[in-house]
């Protein structure tokens, strides 16, 4: 059985197209990352799941069961929101214990609930606090434990760590991926941040203007992108794309190289150029080569040095270059030289 | 992959109860009888019913020699009227100028005992300015007498050449706070960084007011003066009070809505006539509907909005 | 900045003296209001004798219960009605939706006293006349636009998340607009609130067509018809306007803060 099932969902905003056919199964008890640019449609495809948006055509299935015309509260669902959509004039402990409430749940077992979820996320001393007198980060907190509360068959998150300073966000979401390591539940997580996906994804779903480009394991979008959307989207820095007659010898129309796999080669480079620009972080030094194939951006581990202007050769093993068709398709590593 | 077709839609009653009550209220109580009003305007009375009469009341009203003297008459002194209360503007805003100047103290003493008189009926402050302004009563010599100006006194309210001035700026003083407070709002939303920036570019004092908050306050300036402009024939309730139903002194205060009330009820003499009231209401509609267009066309046209 | 304060000190003296002079007199003996209207009341000039007029002979009881009933209904059909309407402007797409709400909003621009006559009629059709339903019926009516242009600006600013957050843990859409949009918009009530108060209180012109016997009198009537009819005893005009200035201040003064809040919410978060 699927925790979630989208069967050839299509969404129009009056004449605007913003999702197209888009099909999915997602696994029980596994943590699934929609990620994708700005207005590629990932949270209009979350609110279908949670049924606060009609899709124009296709179904929603959770649990095995049509999820279509049936209103949010009654998917079996708990929603984390960007915004974190606190109720501002109910403490904490109200804004988790609310859904329950509505439900009827006896008294004893909200309580019960409350507290588990309060241990859990550390929130036992919040609790009589209104959303105001929190922090970002404790709001969060208190965005997520009324999510859990409810124990759905499903969580769903929309981009919930982007009002977060940066260090924060790394602590959540190692909390994120720990939680859901806890609950073993089924998670669908939207972001644009591709480290978040990378990092918390058993499978990643990338989207560009309104249909899925690929599903997979992270390590799988990675080596092995199924177009040039997904291979020019995930990875830092961008993969490096040559066209022209370098890629028809490989037999491609385009070929797609990682800057970790470019390496400097003195003897017989497969490039030359010179160094334009270099950026040095320390553990790693970006090197960006004009070269009679583009520029090319380098990333060399650990400090290299190198000064502005060199002339330096480049190569790549054949098994790290990707080859894209006309279409922008993968056609297989690279066989040729 | 089966398509399905498009589900059933989601019930949307809720709206409609939300929308009804106040659709239903306003259009049976304002719209319909304003359409009503409209309509009756081009009828006129025979015995007891309505009869097809074209567009000849605009002609009474227009021409008719003991009539159109009247109307003519309420016309000029509304629009008279108009121009006096449109004094209130400038006056507010420099007000709320001063009012939003950072650092301020006493500001909120200040702007709550200028929105005072705002909050008074006409009746409290028409009553209350005929008798400060009484020649019998000695206040305002008195008061004028404190500055040197003691020969300035006059009955303003009972000489036929001063009397509907001084309604004008009785008006003025009651309403000043609006465009005040509206002012005051809009001034203290400009973002601090703005005025930072401005203040880093020597644009200061009362440069810094013209230059920099004025241009950003249009849109508010605009539509106070047109809230003004329609409030303006509500400024019955004052003449009413203090001049009567005739806008005494021999109908130099008499504005449209005294006009109406005597031409739709009758006043002593005269008789109600409510056809003639619905086209003097209608008239007022048509000068409403101009000035709002003008407005709306162009002058909101030439206001750009700024988004802070 | 002291120039700033003489001009405001200066504009604060006249608007608020000539109201001051009024309660002042309203305090004193009909020989001191003549011999020193300047003076504040003193042993030898205080005197309540025009209150005990007005309230011997005027049934201003009756006619503050009347205005108190239209004021306080008409507010509530307005908040009422006016919330609801805002909020599906507000919250929901359908089609006829910016259409609905030019049309609720024509009534800002359109003073519903050039429909009196329609209105007349109206009320003689329904018998309504001389009772205060059709006051507050007329004043729901001509206070909705307000209130509908001025909560929908304000509900479009609350969050979506907040109200889809809602339908998750199971809100009604009723639920929903009565218990998490309401409260977030109480400022924004507030402030339409007393904008819609004082011209309803305040008003001379349905009162004096739609309602004017004497046990549907408002206050603002009854006040301007005492006060007419005893032009030459200066006690009981001055006592009878006070009368009519100390609630409205009162209340003012209570609500003041909130109220300037209110009006400024939109700019001081
Ligand atoms: N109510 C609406 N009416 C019309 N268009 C809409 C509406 N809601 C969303 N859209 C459009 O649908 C597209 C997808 O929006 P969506 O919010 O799903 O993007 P997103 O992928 O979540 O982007 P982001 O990462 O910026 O949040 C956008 O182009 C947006 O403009
Ligand atoms: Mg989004």
């Amino acid at each position: 059985m699927n925790a979630l099932e989208l069967i050839g969902i299509t969404k129009r905003f009056g004449s605007t197209e913003v999702l197209t056919g888009i099909d999915l199964c997602v696994d029980e008890g596994d943590f699934v990352v929609f990620v994708g640019p700005s207005g590629c449609g990932k949270s209009t495809l979350l609110r279908i799941v949670a049924g606060l948006e009609e899709q124009t055509s296709g179904n929603v299935r959770i649990a095995g069961a049509s999820a279509d015309g049936v209103p949010p509260a009654k998917r079996g669902i708990g929603m984390v929101f960007q915004t974190y959509a606190l109720y501002p004039h109910l403490n904490v402990a109200d804004n988790m214990s609310l859904a329950l409430k509505r439900e009827g749940l006896p008294r004893a077992e909200i309580e019960r609930r409350l507290a588990a979820a309060a241990e859990m996320l550390e929130l036992g001393p919040l609790l009589k606090r209104k959303p105001a007198a929190l922090s970002g980060g404790q709001r969060q907190r208190v965005a997520i434990g009324r999510a859990i509360v409810r124990a759905p068959k499903l969580f769903l998150f929309d981009e919930p760590l982007s009002n977060l300073d940066a260090a924060l966000r790394v602590n959540t979401r190692i909390e994120i991926a720990n939680l859901h390591r806890a609950l073993g539940s089924t998670m669908v997580y939207v972001t644009h941040d591709q480290i978040e996906a990378m990092t918390l994804a058993d499978k990643i779903v990338v989207l560009n203007a309104g249909t899925i480009q690929q599903v997979g394991r992270p390590i799988d979008l990675y080596t092995m992108p199924a177009n040039l959307f997904v291979a020019g989207f995930i990875g830092s820095p961008k993969m490096n794309f040559i066209g022209g007659d370098d890629a028809l010898r490989a037999g491609a129309h385009t070929l797609g190289i990682r800057p970790e796999h470019l390496t400097l080669a003195a003897n017989a480079p497969r490039w030359s150029g010179t160094v334009r620009h270099a950026e040095h972080l320390g553990s790693d030094t970006f090197l960006y080569v004009r070269t009679s194939a583009g520029e090319l951006t380098v990333r060399v581990a650990g400090e290299a040095h190198v000064a502005i202007g060199q002339p330096i050769g480049l190569s790549a093993p054949d098994a790290l270059v990707h080859r894209f068709d006309d279409r922008g398709l993968r056609l297989g590593q690279s066989s040729a030289g | 992959m089966t398509r399905v077709p498009p589900r059933t839609r989601r019930n949307r009653t809720h709206i409609v109860v939300f929308l009804a009550p106040a659709v239903l209220i306003y259009t049976a109580v304002m719209i319909v009888p304003l359409f009503e009003t409209l309509r009756l305007s081009l009828f006129t009375t025979s015995g007891n019913h309505f009869v097809w009469n074209g567009v000849a009341n605009f002609g009474v009203l227009f021409f008719d020699e003991r009539q159109s003297l009247g109307f003519w008459n309420a016309l000029r002194n509304n629009v008279y009227f108009f121009v006096i209360q449109m004094l209130q503007n400038p006056i507010g805003i420099g007000l709320a100028a001063l009012l939003a100047l950072p650092r301020l103290r006493a500001g909120a003493f200040y702007r709550t005992a200028i929105f005072l008189p705002t909050l008074l009926s006409f009746v409290i402050v028409g009553f209350g300015w005929k008798l400060i302004l009484s020649p019998l009563w000695g206040v305002a010599p008195s008061l004028l007498g404190a500055v040197g100006l003691k020969g300035l006194f006059a009955p303003y309210l009972g000489r036929e050449s001063s009397a509907l001035t001084t309604l004008g700026f009785i008006s003025v003083w009651q309403y000043v706070g609006v465009p005040m407070m509206l002012a005051y709002a809009a001034l203290i939303s400009i973002p601090d960084e703005i005025i930072d920036a401005a203040e880093v570019d020597g644009v200061v004092g009362i440069a810094q007011f013209f230059r920099v908050k004025l241009p950003l306050i249009w849109p508010t300036i605009g539509m106070i003066s047109i809230l003004t402009f329609v409030g303006n024939f509500n400024a019955f309730d004052l003449v009413y009070v203090t001049q009567g139903a005739l806008g005494a002194p021999n109908y130099s205060t008499d504005i449209l809505g005294t006009l109406l009330y005597r031409t739709f009820f009758g006043y002593q003499l005269q008789l109600g006539d409510p056809n003639m009231g619905a086209t003097v209401a209608t008239m007022m509609f048509l000068i409403i509907l101009a000035g709002v267009c003008v407005y709306l066309f162009a002058v909101q046209r030439k206001i750009s909005r700024y988004q802070f | 900045m002291l120039a700033a304060h003489a001009v405001l000190i200066a504009y604060t003296a006249v608007a608020v003296l000539p109201v001051l002079f009024i309660v002042m007199n309203s305090f004193k003996s009909r020989r001191a209001i003549f011999l020193a209207p300047l003076a504040l009341p003193g042993p030898g000039s205080f005197d309540l004798v025009g209150y005990t007029t007005v309230l011997k002979t005027g049934a201003f009881g009756s006619y503050f219960a009347n205005s108190l009933i239209v004021t306080l209904a008409s507010l509530a059909g307005i908040i009422a009605f006016g919330s609801m309407a805002a909020f599906a402007l507000a919250e929901y797409r359908f089609r006829l939706n910016t259409l609905t709400a030019l049309y609720l909003m024509l009534g800002i621009m359109i003073p519903i006293r050039l429909g009196t006559v329609g209105i007349l009629e109206l009320m003689v059709a329904g018998h309504l006349v001389n009772t205060l339903v059709a006051l507050i019926l007329v004043y729901v009516a001509s206070g909705l636009p307000v209130a509908v242009f001025v909560l929908t600006e304000f509900m479009r600013t609350i969050s979506d998340d907040l109200k889809n957050a809602g339908r998750v843990d199971g809100l009604s859409e009723y639920e929903i607009y009565f218990w998490l949009v309401l409260p977030l918009v109480r400022p924004a009530i507030a402030t339409v609130a007393v904008f819609t108060m004082i011209p309803i209180w305040n008003d001379l012109w349905f009162p004096l067509i739609l309602a004017p016997g004497e046990a549907t009198k408002t206050i603002t009537l009854g006040a301007q018809q005492f006060i007419g009819q005893y032009v030459t005893d200066w006690n009981a005009v001055l006592a009878a306007l006070s009368l009519g200035i100390f609630p409205v201040v009162g209340l003012y003064l209570i609500f003041s803060k909130n109220l300037i809040r209110g009006i400024t919410s939109g700019a001081v978060k």
